[in-house]
């Protein structure tokens, strides 16, 4: 057997090693139900409540924004995030949080928008409309 | 129906052109095959020639079609859907290239561009190699070339596209009532390009980074070329520098990308694992491997089984990668991904005829590739720089299971609709946890492998010096460590473990260069690239682990979050310095320029004794959509230092200062208080009273800019506080511009009032003449008259007259009458209504004594009895009156949320990968020799 075989066989062993190690930092998507009965970190995917308060006021606290999110099972419930407003926040189509729950609030310090594209039900733009303004 | 002023030639010839450059691609790949196949007979010779013109002629269509495109983008023919959804009529001509590759079709062009360049080089310079060679770049063209065919097939549920075609007409993929106007083309604007976008970046990294990309193809297509024509070792040679070049242009297209997103996006670092960038990194990573293994092989034969499948996998995995950002599956976990086109099948067959030629090639000759009889000894570079590329294998492994997720999930939901879609929690954590140990590897490696020798014969002469070396590095390196904790407060024994070794790679590799190879720069590219990499590290160590935000507000009430979520904004007000982490910061002021608004902000460093002992200003900006209605994104301002970055950007705005709507929903909401007022009188409001000073003919307004035939009103305006001497200036103005009335409130932020005008205010300045009957009187200097109860004097002349309605211009001859007024209660009042010849045209500038009601017109000026004839009116008391608004409920908006964040040493994060670029060309250089 020549080194190279036995060198490679290591690095396969650790390579399995590492790929279950791995295996720890992978999570479903969660939920609401399972953030509050777990208690701990998890991803939530939902759309925005767009019915219910945003609360972003920078002057009593330029790290706090709160907003409600429904996720996909239909569980509603707020959402507080400790950065500023994201630009485009109330575009967006489905949103991502990263957090855990804390009393009745979902307290995340990470957050993904998906946003429309560009060209999707993109009306054309028309001269006239931008004279009236 | 016949459209009006359509431009359909370009577009006829571009379609033309697309499908016989797509044809010319197949016919070149087919007589280049030929000539492989039948190299030995005197055919090949004309196939050869075949192959070539057909290249040739591809790639004039293709520089041909890229020309047309630019050419209906600069005349601004929306009638072609790329054009309106790229470019609009205000885009500046230096962002034109930026518009041709924002778009799928566009970048798919670039890169057949470069191909097309590439190909060129290669039949230039291959010799013996071109036609093998050629072949697989005139397969990449093909399929690269079919993504712009736009044909469709089918209807329904069945219906496919092959391609999307760049020239289609806007009306042909789009269906809007304005087409059934048939001058549609009257009506439309083009949408533009995304604000992003429109960046220096923008213009230079795309092209970069797809020159890296098409490279890769070269070494592929070197690979399969040794394969094929069963050379298994002679193409080791010419693959060679094109490797090094494809390894510096793609590694410089990274690392730009990292340079934008930390230069000019406000992401707060360079490299974020996103997908998009991992994708990128991965196919790098399998080249340097490659490098590496074709090195060995050239010295001692071993490794070219090896050196075939990493340059095969770069190539094929540039093409996942590819796929990755352009198919929409990676939506939810990258913030910079393509959207979905509908070329998903399409990207999927490029990988695998791609793969399926490697898989095939590669067990077909397993066999038949030569090996050396005796295996390799422990002790030589070729041993561990095997390892060492085995590592970055591994290191791209790693990189791409987890960036696999995505298409993980969308196959399994295949088979089981109801799968729960898994992710990695936090990927940077992740990501950066099992690099760290491949860093560590390379850095030892990169280290000792250097100053090892190939095919080493008498290891036991050479060990005692490589030892020696090998364990002063390592001390140099542990000194070094130890005096970078005093500079960066790193805990873990990992960090600890990583910056030693990263520093001990730079060392040996400095060794390598002063000791071994004497400074011979000929051959120290692969010195500079190792030392680069080292320092790549430690910059990244320094500036990743010990980043840190100095806007945080320490007395901000924090109850329910947890305390490891630091503060990262903090807010502050216009002109009211904030002091944080031993900096005053003061935001100055913003201009809006075109549709940045550019805000100044001041840090001033100040000692413990409080004496500022630097200062200095950033300028971060809020860059507004085309439209200027809306912020769409915060470009950050950085000062450089040597040893540190501090970085600035806004991380928001008042909301009725980032988007237009918000602004009139709150306008809307307030509840203006309107009021009618004499000037001079007091207004009383709840809990101010204010004052109006003056009517203004031309107003100014941060906001507003002057255009030409507009017609502006202005107040000026002081607010007080009952019982405070401090007044507050306000300056509310209203345009009337072709029919339209605009308004440009006043407010100030300290008492919350806002101040508008309403339309009537016209009618008060303008209107009001009208209905003044005006009594004329002759009077000479000192005269006086009597008049409703006002002894009203003229004084004499002022040859220099000024006043705010009147703008000065060349050859103007102005002169005002003074006139002083005593009204009936004694008191004094002063007015000067100017007599004006402007071109031979006699105006007059009438003035008013707005208390009493009195206006002034100079009518005539008679030279000779010295007399002058003034008009005096007099008005109604109601109809002086100034109509005005006035709140005081205004939110303040005169503050902006800034996140600063310190990155110490990150300068040698940029140094180092220069350096590991540059050490790439230089060898490439080298080599370029030998072929």
């Amino acid at each position: 057997m020549q080194k190279i075989h036995i060198v490679g066989l290591v690095m396969i062993a650790v390579a399995v090693g590492v790929l279950i190690s791995m295996m720890s930092d992978v999570v479903n998507y969660s939920n609401f139900e399972e953030a509050i009965s777990t208690q701990s970190r998890v991803k939530v995917v939902g759309v925005l409540s767009k019915d219910k308060p945003m609360e972003y006021n920078p002057q009593k606290d330029a790290n706090y924004f709160s907003f409600y999110m429904k996720d996909d099972n239909g569980l509603e419930k707020q959402v507080i995030l400790n950065q500023s407003k994201p630009q485009d926040f109330e575009m967006s189509e489905q949103i991502v949080v990263t957090g855990s729950m804390k009393n009745d609030a979902f307290v995340a310090d990470e957050i993904l928008l998906k946003c429309p594209s560009k060209y999707k039900d993109e009306e054309i733009y028309l001269k006239k409309e931008q004279q009236k303004i | 129906m016949e459209y009006i002023g359509e431009h359909l030639l370009p577009g006829q010839i571009g379609r033309l052109l697309i499908v016989f450059s797509f044809v010319c691609s197949i016919l070149s790949a087919l007589a280049y095959f030929l000539g492989t196949q039948r190299r030995d007979l005197p055919e090949a010779t004309s196939w050869k020639n075949i192959g070539r013109v057909s290249f040739g002629l591809h790639g004039i269509s293709v520089l041909s079609i890229i020309g047309i495109i630019f050419y209906i983008m600069t005349q601004r023919y929306y009638e072609y859907q790329y054009v309106w959804a790229h470019v609009n009529d205000d885009l500046p001509y230096r962002y034109l290239a930026s518009a041709f590759w924002e778009g799928q079709e566009g970048s798919f062009l670039l890169w057949m561009f470069w191909h097309v360049i590439l190909g060129a080089l290669l039949i230039w310079k291959a010799k013996n190699w071109e036609s093998p060679v050629m072949t697989v770049m005139a397969l990449a063209q093909i399929l690269i070339g079919s993504m712009l065919l736009g044909l469709h097939f089918g209807s329904g549920e069945w219906e496919f596209k092959i391609g999307s075609n760049p020239l289609l007409l806007l009306r042909d993929t789009m269906q809007a009532p304005v087409f059934a106007n048939a001058d549609y083309l009257s009506l439309i604007k083009g949408t533009g390009l995304n604000p992003l976008l429109q960046n220096y970046w923008m213009t230079i990294h795309p092209p970069t980074l797809f020159l890296g990309f098409a490279s890769t193809v070269v070494p592929f297509a070197y690979a399969v070329a040794g394969y094929w024509t069963k050379q298994y070792k002679a193409w080791l040679k010419p693959v060679m520098p094109w490797a090094l070049f494809s390894g510096a242009i793609l590694g410089t297209g990274i690392l730009m990308g990292g340079a934008w997103a930390y230069e000019a996006l406000s992401f707060g670092g360079y490299w974020a694992w996103d997908p998009v960038e991992n994708m990128s990194l991965v196919p790098w990573l399998l080249l340097v491997a490659g490098i590496h293994t074709n090195l060995i092989a050239r010295n001692t034969g071993y490794s070219i089984r090896a050196t075939y499948l990493f340059y095969a996998l770069c190539f094929v995995f540039i093409l996942y990668s590819t796929f990755l950002t352009r198919s929409g599956i990676l939506g939810e976990t990258s913030v910079h991904a393509f959207t979905e086109m509908g070329l998903e099948n399409q990207l999927l067959l490029l990988i695998m005829v791609f793969l399926g030629i490697t898989v095939y090639q590669f067990f077909k000759n397993y066999k038949s590739v030569p090996t050396p009889e005796k295996e390799e000894a422990t002790p030589t570079k070729e041993f561990w720089m095997f390892i060492g590329a085995l590592v970055l294998l591994f290191s791209s492994a790693l990189i791409t299971v987890s960036t696999s997720l995505p298409v993980y999930n969308k196959i399994v939901e295949v088979f089981n609709p109801d799968h729960v879609a898994v992710t990695i929690q936090d990927a940077v954590e992740h990501h950066n946890k099992y690099q760290l140990w491949i860093a560590v590897l390379i850095g030892i490696l990169s280290g000792f492998t250097q100053l090892l020798r190939f095919k080493e014969r008498n290891w036991k002469n050479y060990m005692p010096k490589f030892t020696k070396h090998v364990l002063a590095s390592a001390l140099i390196a542990g000194v070094f460590t130890y005096l970078s904790t005093l500079w960066l407060t790193i805990v873990a024994w990992q960090h600890l473990l990583l910056m030693f070794t990263a520093i001990f790679g730079v060392i040996a590799n400095l060794d390598y260069l002063i000791l071994f190879i004497r400074g011979n720069l000929k051959i120290a590219g692969s010195a500079f690239a190792h030392i680069g990499f080292g320092l790549m590290i430690v910059g990244a160590i320094a500036s990743g682990l010990n980043k840190h935000h100095i806007s945080s507000n320490p007395f901000a009430q924090r109850g329910l979050l947890d305390e490891k979520l630091l503060d990262k904004n903090v807010l502050i007000f216009k002109n009211m310095p904030m002091f944080m982490s031993g900096y005053k910061v003061t935001y100055q002021n913003d201009t809006l320029i075109g549709n940045e608004r550019v805000f100044n902000i001041k840090y001033e460093k100040m000692d413990q004794d409080g004496n500022v002992i630097e200062a200095f200003s950033v300028r971060p900006v809020a860059l507004y959509n085309n439209e200027v209605t809306k912020v769409a994104a915060f470009n950050p301002s950085t000062k450089h230092y040597l040893h540190k970055d501090i970085f600035t950007h806004i991380a928001n705005l008042p909301e009725v200062e980032a988007d237009i709507e918000a602004r009139h929903r709150m306008e809307d909401s307030l509840k203006f208080v309107s009021h009618k007022s004499l000037i001079g009188d007091t207004i009383f409001t709840e809990k101010f009273f204010g004052i109006i000073d003056d009517i203004v003919r031309n107003p100014e307004h941060s906001e507003y800019e002057k255009e030409e035939n507009d017609i502006a009103i202005g107040l000026k305006m002081t607010f007080r506080r009952p019982g405070f001497e401090q007044g507050w200036k306000a300056e509310p103005m209203l345009v009337l511009r072709k029919n339209l009335v605009y308004s440009f409130p006043a407010q100030i932020n300290d008492l919350g009032v806002r101040v508008k005008l309403p339309e009537e205010i016209f009618a008060r300045v303008f209107d009001l003449d009208q209905k003044l009957d005006y009594e004329s009187f002759t009077l000479k200097e000192g005269e006086n008259v009597h008049f409703n109860g006002s002894k009203i004097v003229f004084t004499g002349f002022n040859p220099n007259p000024e006043k705010s309605d009147y703008i000065k211009q060349e050859k103007d001859i102005a002169v005002g009458a003074r006139i002083n007024i005593e009204d009936a209660e004694g008191q004094a009042w002063y007015a000067e209504p100017i007599y004006l010849i402007r071109g031979n045209q006699p105006f007059n500038l009438k003035d008013e004594v707005a208390q009493l009601g009195l206006h002034f017109k100079f009518l005539e000026i008679d030279p000779k009895t010295q007399t002058v004839k003034l008009g005096i009116a007099q008005a109604e008391q109601e109809d002086q009156l100034i109509p005005l608004q006035i709140t005081e409920d205004a939110l303040r908006s005169d503050y902006i949320v800034l996140e600063t964040i310190i990155f110490p040493g990150i300068n040698f994060f940029w140094v180092g990968s220069i350096m590991m670029m540059l050490g790439l060309l230089a060898s490439m250089f080298h080599r370029r020799k030998f072929a």
